[in-house]
């Protein structure tokens, strides 16, 4: 459904993408693993349309969408979590979920009951102002907040960063509910453990290139990967 | 005492059009965090058509009114995809010396259109003050005060009740976080310039069928009334513009009373550079909206 080719971002002079492919299929959960600074961010800003790709092709549904601009793209059916949340910090909760469905036609009140029921701690503080949330509870909001423009691609970059154990669980959960009810998902991980048991497929990003895609299966064989990703400790 | 109740009330009406003219002034600033020198010359060419519609055909007060804010609703419009909505990232300078530009050429256009200096304008109300015991009002400033009330009151119902409001105040809290959620930052930035000079405009109308007349000098008081309230009231606060446009009528017409009319406006810029210096812990306030 996703389909990048030869993408080349850069800042300046300084090129983060060098002619990156990939792909991810319809239902799908595709993870990204890679260092820091690998261009892991700027491959989901890129897509999302905050970064204007320098060479490359980013096409969505068989649609060209590099030169769009991310409100456009939001509308095509693409949402991106990002890495730093960039919750709407001083608007409510709920008022930040409907900022979330602005460019909505339809009635979408069933959609928030149901996205509040799936993260009851944001029910709870749904007048509360969005700053005043603890950083576990900010990235639900930012994936809650994604899903109710009603996404076919769902992107995500390090939802578990700077999580409590618990909260990574819980974040993975719902990662599993809503590949479950047919969203598709692209998502940037460090935590390879947890990327491992929901993701279809995994391509590995280092120095803005892709030096590995395959399964899991074989990203758990791979003795380089291993070491970098998974610890010592077999698979 | 009757005098300081009296200046008092004439503060509050004057303090009401600079009420509405900050919030104008305020919402730009919020949304797009840079000073529109324009904002005042906008109202003013929006003004001056009215005035020039009114030397050709003598219309009624209501179009006058119908006037001035559509006239300045589009020279806003003007300013902002010709100034702002090319650099809206990045590049405040040069957004506020272009806005600078476009300010001299509102001014050459209006006196082009009309060179004289000063132009009459029809009176708001032809009839005299009301008394309110031994304090007097005058009809035009109940007029300004109900319509401050108003506006505010409809502002209010726009940004904290509608979808158009939501998408305003995402814009202001992060124009990033907006556009990933499916926000426009350039539709919604140039829609709150049209809402705003739209606000301007009808203040303008007030002030200058107040006064009964109307001078191109009416675009820079404009955006330096609509600054001072704004930076007394902490930069991007519509509470705060509210408060610091009520705030400088209050002081304007008290210093007026006791230190006179020159000493009046010599304070204001006074404060304006005391603002600037000293900088108070609310000026720093990122939005309180
Ligand atoms: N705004 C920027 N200006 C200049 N260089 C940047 C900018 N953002 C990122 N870079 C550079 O681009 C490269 C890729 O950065 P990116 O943020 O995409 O890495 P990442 O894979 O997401 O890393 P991390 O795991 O730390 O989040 C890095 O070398 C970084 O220094
Ligand atoms: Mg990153």
């Amino acid at each position: 459904m996703l389909r990048v080719v030869d993408l080349v971002t850069a800042y300046g002079k300084i090129e983060a993408l060098k002619g990156l492919s990939l792909e991810v299929r319809e239902g799908s959960i595709t993870c990204v693993l890679g260092p820091n600074g690998a261009g892991k961010t700027t491959l989901m800003l890129t897509i999302a349309g905050v970064l204007r790709p320098r060479q490359g092709a980013i096409e969505f549904r068989g649609e060209p969408i590099a030169a769009l601009s991310p409100h456009a793209i939001v509308a095509r059916g693409v949402a991106l979590v990002p890495e730093n949340r960039l919750v709407f910090a001083h608007m409510s909760v709920l008022e930040n979920l409907h900022a979330g469905a602005y460019q909505r036609k339809d009635p979408y009140e069933n959609d928030l009951e149901k996205i509040l029921a799936r993260f009851p701690r944001l029910k709870e503080r749904a007048s509360q102002d969005a700053g005043t949330l603890s950083g576990g509870e900010q990235q639900m909001l930012a994936v809650a907040r994604a899903l109710m423009s009603r996404p076919r691609l769902l992107l995500m970059d390090e939802p578990s960063l700077g999580l409590a154990p618990l909260v990574v669980e819980e974040i993975f959960r719902i990662i599993a509910e809503l590949h479950r009810d047919g969203t598709s998902i692209l998502l940037v991980e460090q935590n390879a453990h947890m990327a491992l048991k929901v993701a279809q497929h995994f391509y590995l990003i280092e120095q803005g290139r892709v030096t590995f895609s395959g399964s899991p299966g074989s990203l758990a064989e791979d003795e380089l990967i291993r070491r970098a990703y998974l610890g010592s400790a077999r698979a | 005492m009757i005098d300081f109740l009296q200046n008092t009330l004439d503060g509050l009406a004057l303090g009401s059009s600079y009420a509405l003219l900050a919030l104008g002034f305020t919402l730009i600033f919020g949304v797009l965090r840079r000073a529109n020198l324009a904002y005042g010359p906008a109202i003013m060419l929006g003004c001056y058509c009215a005035t020039w519609a009114y030397l050709k055909t003598g219309i009624g007060l209501l179009f006058l009114a119908l006037i001035a804010v559509a006239g300045s609703t589009l020279a806003g419009v003007y300013v902002e995809r010709l100034c702002f909505a090319p650099h809206r990232k990045g590049a405040a300078a040069a957004a506020m010396v272009a806005s600078f530009a476009l300010w001299m050429q509102f001014e050459e256009l209006a006196t082009l259109a009309l060179p004289r200096h000063l132009y009459a304008f029809p009176a708001l109300y032809a009839g005299g003050p009301l008394s309110l015991g031994r304090l007097t009002l005058r009809v035009e400033s109940l007029v300004m005060l109900v319509a401050a009330i108003l506006v505010c009151a409809a502002l209010w119902r726009i940004l904290y009740r509608s979808r158009f409001g939501t998408a305003v105040r995402a814009v202001i809290d992060s124009p990033a976080a907006a556009e990933l959620s499916g926000i426009s930052v350039s539709a919604v930035s140039l829609q709150v310039f049209a809402l705003a000079s739209a606000i301007g405009g009808l203040a303008g109308f007030l002030i200058v069928s107040g006064n009964e007349q109307v001078t191109p000098m009416l675009g820079m008081w404009s955006t330096l009334k609509g600054m001072l309230a704004m930076m007394l009231g902490g930069l991007g606060s519509l509470p705060g513009a509210i408060a610091g446009g009520v705030a400088l009528g209050l002081r304007e017409a008290h210093s007026q009373w006791y230190l006179g009319p020159q000493l009046r406006d010599f304070i204001a810029y006074l404060l304006l550079f005391v603002l600037l210096a000293v900088r108070p812990p609310w000026m720093n306030t990122r939005s309180a909206y």
